[in-house]
């Protein structure tokens, strides 16, 4: 006689499988959830990368920023000190900031001096580089294609009519989106004449016998002892940390966290009504012999296959809608259609966290249950 | 006679006393002992095989199974899973399980092999004349097949104690004695204590031993 083998794992399987359409109701919500979570935190991921793309192509090894967070706007002045300084080799200002170019279209604008070093960074497609003090702009590739725009047009912004001078080639994909414009111009555009949002600055050769790390933190020291209330964070950490990765990384982790919050409790719900369901089922096994943790690694067991398929669905699903956003225009330059691994794992963990965070008030009551109690349960 | 399974001074009580469904209890069982326990319904025959079988706590009094208190000398959940087989009216196999799967779920924390545990499965079935219906599931099955499968899963771990619960209350008669042929059967072969509860004259009369119950006593 042919003898089929029940193990510990295939009795979860079959107790899934049993209520099968709202196992895979529960399954999509969290595969949702996490699928939102890949989508958004990668999609702001991309936009960090972007961000540290621009510091590296351009060569900037700090970032002079103010120390506070309200005022956010440093002196233009302090320029002129900070190029005195025997281990900064360039410095040069700049603001950015978004604004509206059209009804539909919004954009980065930078503010930068015709002779910055962040110049070098950029490919000039058509046109030429914008004069200081004159009502001129550089489009972005990518933004001149969407507007439509080519040099020699003129352009609207905040009521101030630009001449387009010139389209280029960013090393970024943030940079191809992007307005850049004489600094002098868009500190009146928003109304900050004389402040810049940061000072970008190129140091000079580390010193034979230090190592970067050392030379990094040296040259901190010697510009925030020179600017007092300023502070000099290194390219790396500031493409991290600058107010607009951060509030996309805010807004993805938040509404990946309200989803995922969704999708836990769409598990909880799944495993409360299967325990409230399974609750004679529970006595039998009781009296057959199976102890407290049995029951409680089962129903646990069942929420933890529930959170892995959810998250394996939804880190699916994230990459595709990445894979989505690497195909358009508007955002190809920025997401990359490779898979995201190392965020796939991170969404595998809190997957797997959120069916264990779920099933565990669950299990717990499904294990307390009396055996006699659950077996006199209709 | 050695006493077994011993019962002194045993009550149990519900809703805060209100309800008494055993009033002072004194049984002793030995082993490979055959016996019916009947009487009309709450007289407290079924919180009796409960208790017997340490699925409740009783509220007074105790249960002892070879001389050691349960619920405090042994563990409950070792006893049912390893001293005790129970039988229900009602059957109680898992729906989504075949009947071999059904006969292997009290081995699964007992017996760490998977292959021995369906092995083992498979030989019990085949002791119940099921083995042609192994891979079935509960609701392919007749009621009679399915309290087969059910005495063999109350067999899984091999018990010194089956403990019935009214088996035969869901069969016809044909097969009520088919199911009462292949329990003395067991009892009598594997020399097991039957220890089982009944509403039928015709069963209860023909246990070697019968204990009557009424108002939560046993009757003189």
């Amino acid at each position: 006689m042919k003898a089929s083998p029940l193990s510990f794992t295939g009795f979860v399987w079959k107790n899934l499988k049993r209520r099968r359409l709202r196992t895979l109701l529960t399954l999509c919500g969290i595969g949702m959830a996490i699928g939102a979570f890949v989508g958004l935190v990668g999609f702001s991921r991309a936009f960090e990368q972007g961000w540290a793309k621009i510091y590296s192509s351009s060569g900037i090894d700090i970032a002079v920023i103010q120390q506070t967070f309200l005022n956010t706007s440093v002196d233009e002045s302090v320029g002129a000190k900070l190029k005195a300084l025997p281990v900064v080799a360039a410095a040069t200002p700049m603001i950015y900031n978004v604004m509206d170019l059209t009804p539909d279209v919004n954009a980065l604008v930078y503010g930068w001096k015709a002779d910055s070093f962040e110049f070098q960074s950029l490919t000039m497609l058509a046109g030429q580089r914008f004069q200081d003090g004159k009502a001129e702009v550089m489009l972005g590739d990518l933004l001149a294609q969407d507007l439509k725009k080519q040099p020699g047009d003129s352009m609207e912004i905040q009521g101030t009519t630009f001449k387009v001078v010139g389209v280029y080639h960013g090393g970024s994909g943030l940079e191809a989106g992007a307005v850049i414009m004489p600094l002098d111009q868009l500190q009146q555009l928003s109304s900050m004449q004389g402040k810049v949002s940061t000072y970008h600055v190129r140091l000079r050769p580390a010193p034979r016998g230090l190592t970067a790390d050392e030379y990094m933190k040296r040259a901190q020291a010697q510009i925030q002892a020179a600017l007092p209330g300023l502070r000099a964070v290194p390219a790396a950490e500031r493409a991290n940390n600058n107010q607009f990765v951060r509030m996309a990384a805010a807004s993805a982790w938040g509404t990946s966290l309200i989803a995922l919050l969704i999708g836990i409790l769409g598990i909880a719900n799944t495993m409360a009504m299967s325990v409230f369901e399974r609750t004679k089922e529970i006595g039998i096994l009781r009296a057959l012999g199976w102890k407290q943790n049995q029951v409680l690694m089962l129903i646990q067991l069942e929420a933890l296959v529930l959170g892995v398929g959810g998250g394996l669905m939804g880190i699916a699903l994230g990459w595709c809608a990445l894979h989505v956003l690497a195909l358009l225009p508007q955002t190809a330059s920025i997401v990359s259609s490779s898979f995201p691994w190392v965020l796939s794992g991170e969404a595998l963990v809190i997957a797997v966290l959120a069916g264990l965070i779920a099933g565990a008030v669950p299990a717990w009551r499904g294990a307390q249950l009396s055996p006699v109690e659950a077996l006199r349960h209709d | 006679m050695t006493d077994f399974l011993e019962v002194r001074g045993l009550t149990k009580s519900y809703d805060d006393g209100k309800i008494e469904a055993l009033r002072g209890v004194d049984v002793c069982i030995a082993a490979g002992e055959y016996v019916a326990i009947a009487g009309p319904s709450g007289s407290g025959k079924s919180t009796l095989l409960h208790l017997l079988g340490g699925l409740d706590c009783p509220t007074s009094g105790e249960v002892r199974f070879k001389s050691a208190s349960l619920g405090s000398a042994i563990d409950l959940n070792t006893y049912r899973a390893r001293s005790v087989g129970f039988v229900f009216q009602a059957f109680y196999l898992m729906a989504t399980l075949r009947a071999i799967e059904n006969v292997q779920v009290p081995m699964m924390g007992v017996e760490r092999s998977s292959s021995k545990r369906a092995a083992r499965a498979a030989k019990l079935l085949e002791e119940m004349g099921m083995e042609h219906r192994a891979e079935q599931y509960p609701n392919q099955l007749s009621a009679g097949e399915r309290q087969r499968v059910a005495i063999a899963r109350a067999l899984a771990n091999d018990p010194e104690i089956l403990l019935a619960d009214e088996p035969t209350g869901n069969l016809d008669s044909v097969n009520s004695a088919k199911i009462m042929e292949i329990l003395i059967g067991i009892q009598q072969k594997r020399g097991m204590t039957l220890i089982m509860v009944t509403h039928a004259p015709e069963i209860a009369c023909c246990a070697p031993r019968l204990i009557s119950m009424r108002d939560g006593k046993v009757e003189a």
